[in-house]
């Protein structure tokens, strides 16, 4: 199933020369495999492990997070703007399931 | 090398020595718990606590108290140019995984912000690999009321 996957920059149309935040927000529930479900069992692991941020097919920044991320995760970036292109998020977890989230940079 | 190069791991080197000064474990910090901290350690960078210099070049924002040990904002920010770093590390002291995140910033600026779930109340570091292979750290401390792991 693909993981629902936010992306939104902050602000929303930077100056050029000017830093701003790219913020993605995943629906998932990081499940760190420590946690035990209503019957005692141990609730098998499952996170995302692996965040790509590409801008224009360039591979621009690499996130690896482990299981004590929190459920429906964020992860915050920051970029100085330069030129108007469009930043692709790239997310999949420890069972291969993927998302994908893609924003447009416009410059103010 | 060029003087520029120079110039700029001269100065790395003199801020390292001026912080070595510090003991580190004087910060005396909630929840730390420096065995289990050093297994993620040796584990992920291949070194141990004793490498790393504690700078205040890196910024790492916790809240003092979190009510939720499952949705710990975590942030951090470090004040060197882009390429000069090569990864940014967050450990939390007290969880069964300690190794929160790897970010390598790329063409990012040096900044990382999430949300990681605690276990307990613990101590969070930022370990930050330079390009020269230097191990800078800063810490933080947030109490957990209910943990997020377990």
């Amino acid at each position: 199933m693909p993981i629902r996957t936010i992306v939104r920059l902050t602000p929303a149309k930077p100056k050029a020369g000017e830093n701003f935040k790219l913020q993605v927000v995943a629906q998932h529930p990081n499940e760190p495999g420590t946690r035990k479900d209503a019957e005692g069992k141990l609730i098998p692991a499952k996170y995302i492990n692996l965040v790509e941020v590409y801008f224009e097919g360039e591979k621009v920044a690499e996130a690896r997070p482990g299981p004590s991320t929190s459920a429906n995760p964020l992860y915050g970036f920051m970029f100085k703007a330069e030129k108007v292109g469009t930043f692709t998020v790239k997310l999949k977890d420890t069972d291969g399931d993927t998302g994908e989230g893609t924003v447009k940079l416009e410059l103010a | 090398m060029n003087r520029r190069a120079f110039l700029r791991t001269t100065g790395v080197a003199l801020g390292a020595v001026a912080l070595a000064g510090l003991p580190v474990r004087a910060q005396g910090l909630e929840g730390e718990d420096l065995a289990n901290l050093e297994k993620a350690l040796q584990a992920v960078l291949g070194k141990g606590f004793k490498d790393l210099t504690p700078s205040n070049l890196i910024k790492l924002t916790m809240p003092a108290i979190a009510e939720s040990g499952a949705n710990v904002p975590a942030e951090v920010e470090v004040n060197l140019p882009s390429n000069q770093v090569k990864a940014i590390h967050l450990f939390a002291d007290k969880n069964p995984t300690p190794h929160l995140v790897a970010f390598m910033p790329m063409k990012a600026l040096p900044y990382y912000a999430t949300r990681v779930r605690l276990a307990e109340t613990s101590a969070v570091r930022a370990v930050v690999e330079t390009a020269d292979g230097k191990l800078l750290l800063a810490s933080a401390s947030t109490r957990v009321t209910v943990g997020g792991c377990g």
